[in-house]
């Protein structure tokens, strides 16, 4: 599991970051490399300001959010539905799993050129290959989750009186939740990973398309801006769900 | 649920399994053939079993373009894996090593680390364009990015989550400082490290693909994204499945690799990713 980013000496952490950053403005100021591609700290947030004023910013992070959630949210609703009804029903289970350990080891971006040709370039296509990437991780988890349950646990429930759906709602499924956490965590950093690929194809915004259009206008600063924003998006959005999912809701298993 | 060994059990694999697995598929793919044929799946779309067939044949022998055939395009693919791998490999084992003996530097740098590994390695696709072009040292500067950070994670955690028993032991029993380097710490921190670079070839393998698409016609990536330019939706979709017997079996053999070299680091679970 990752750990916090600002452990115990705090003073020690910021020193790397602000050594970093003062390290790469003097790189550029001495004018090794030709500022034009490698732009310092203080050039890319002048772009940033100049190019992205804040409201149109929001935009485009909400732009971004948007996709990502959404394709996730489908990602997560099937691949939980799919995993715990192959586990809990082990027919089913053989007869779903054999086409899915085929389509699994494609990686999400490979679907691309196939979404682009179902989907066409729009809205679609980009929140299918994000789905994509949430739904197999997930799924994955979820059923390993699932066919993992200590049988004592389920034995113990049905001596108690416990049996079918119940059994599977009260029992089965609570096990398989810390399973399901994970791959629920796993399927949100591979969705953000594909968002980028997805929105630099084709985007009118988005944070994707910052990128891309830095790389169009040739403003070396705006691609730099724009991935360090990707980068503290995804760092946010992780650390909300360690914190408030995996610790709050999971603590009896997430406990350090 | 009935089974006869309490606690964890692998995923099922008996030979009963694989066969109504293979029947499954075998029944999906005749019904998918007689939909095409019957006109209810459209066969630009859907291209039938039988046709895919054919372009198999066709990558073979003439290839797609005309004279690449499919084992050029793994080959390229492959070579651009191994070289951006190997390079994340030089670096981040003997830095992770360092970062990870060395509380200080850790605290210091570990923010950054966390950060740069946050960066979703396709982002960084135009910035590798604008600094070397769209040649191959962008895709391998690319390959090596992503298996940097995560090989450098585990490796640094290996090295920190050392048992401090086993520190004190080889203390108590007069090791000198080199030995305890390469006899105790190394040893014990393998495992993680080798968990990491099975992480890392996957992400190898997933970023490849997609930059695989921009800029060349050789590579699995270039090969599925170049025959949905020309409409070959049938070539695209062989291209695939042969993108996911080749991850299949790039897993496989990193998990054989791992149970030889390592017989010690069985059970490991928790991988940094």
């Amino acid at each position: 599991m990752k750990t916090s980013a600002f452990g115990r000496n705090l003073w020690l952490s910021w020193i790397g970051v602000i050594a970093l950053v003062v390290v790469w403005q003097v790189i550029v100021a001495l004018q090794v490399i030709n500022p034009r591609i490698f732009p310092g700290p203080i050039q890319v947030l002048e772009t940033a300001l100049t190019r992205v004023p804040v409201d149109e910013l929001f935009g485009h992070l909400r732009a971004s959010l948007l996709r990502v959630a959404s394709g996730f949210a489908l990602g997560a609703v099937l691949g939980i539905t799919v995993g715990i009804a192959t586990g809990w029903y082990r027919r089913l289970g053989k007869v779903v799993w054999a086409p899915l350990e085929l389509l699994r080891p494609i990686p999400p971006l490979a679907w691309i050129p196939l979404a682009l040709i179902w989907f066409g370039l729009g809205e679609e296509s980009k929140v299918f290959i994000i789905f994509l990437s949430a739904f197999f991780p997930i799924v994955t988890n979820t059923y390993k989750g699932m066919i993992q349950t200590d049988p004592v646990l389920l034995r113990a429930a049905q001596t108690l009186g416990l049996d079918g759906l119940r059994l599977l709602a009260r029992v089965a499924v609570p096990a398989a939740l810390p399973d399901i956490a994970t791959g629920l965590r796993i399927g949100w950093s591979l969705s953000f990973g594909s968002l980028v690929a997805a929105e630099i194809l084709a985007a009118r915004e988005g944070l994707g398309f910052l990128v891309m259009r830095g790389r169009e206008i040739g403003e070396v600063g705006l691609i730099v801006y724009a991935i360090i924003l990707i980068g503290i998006l995804n760092l946010v959005t992780d650390h909300l769900f360690y914190e408030f999912v995996l610790k709050r809701r999971l603590r009896w298993h997430f406990s350090s | 649920m009935q089974s006869s060994r309490a606690g964890r059990r692998r995923l099922p694999g008996s030979v009963g399994d694989a066969l109504i697995g293979l029947a499954t598929i075998a029944v999906l793919l005749a019904l998918w053939e007689i939909a095409v044929q019957a006109g209810a799946l459209n066969d630009y779309y859907f291209p039938p079993p039988s046709k895919l067939a054919r372009s198999l044949v066709t990558l073979t022998t003439t290839g797609f373009p005309r004279g690449v055939t499919v084992f050029s395009h793994i080959g390229a693919t492959l070579m651009r894996i191994l070289l951006g791998y190997a390079l994340a490999t030089v670096i981040a084992i003997p830095l992770g090593l360092v970062i990870g003996s060395n509380d200080r530097l850790y605290q210091a740098v570990n923010p950054i680390i966390i950060f740069a590994r946050s960066v979703a390695t396709i982002s960084l696709l135009p910035l590798a364009v604008a600094w070397f072009g769209v040649g191959e040292i962008s895709r391998v500067f690319l390959i090596a990015y992503g298996c940097s950070w995560i090989i450098l994670t585990n490796t640094i955690h290996g090295v920190r989550v050392v048992d401090p028993r086993l520190l004190r032991a080889a203390e108590v029993l007069g090791t000198s400082r080199r030995d305890m380097f390469y006899r105790v710490v190394l040893p014990a921190s393998l495992p993680r490290i080798f968990a990491g670079m099975k992480v890392a070839l996957g992400l190898a393998f997933l970023v490849i693909v997609a930059v695989e698409m921009i800029g060349t016609v050789e590579g699995l990536g270039a090969l599925i994204m170049e025959a949905r330019t020309f409409y070959r939706t049938d070539t695209t979709i062989v291209g695939m499945v042969i993108i996911s017997l080749f991850g299949f079996l790039l897993s496989k053999f990193l998990d054989r690799a791992e149970r030889a070299l390592l017989p010690w680091a069985a059970g490991l679970e928790e991988v940094e990713r």
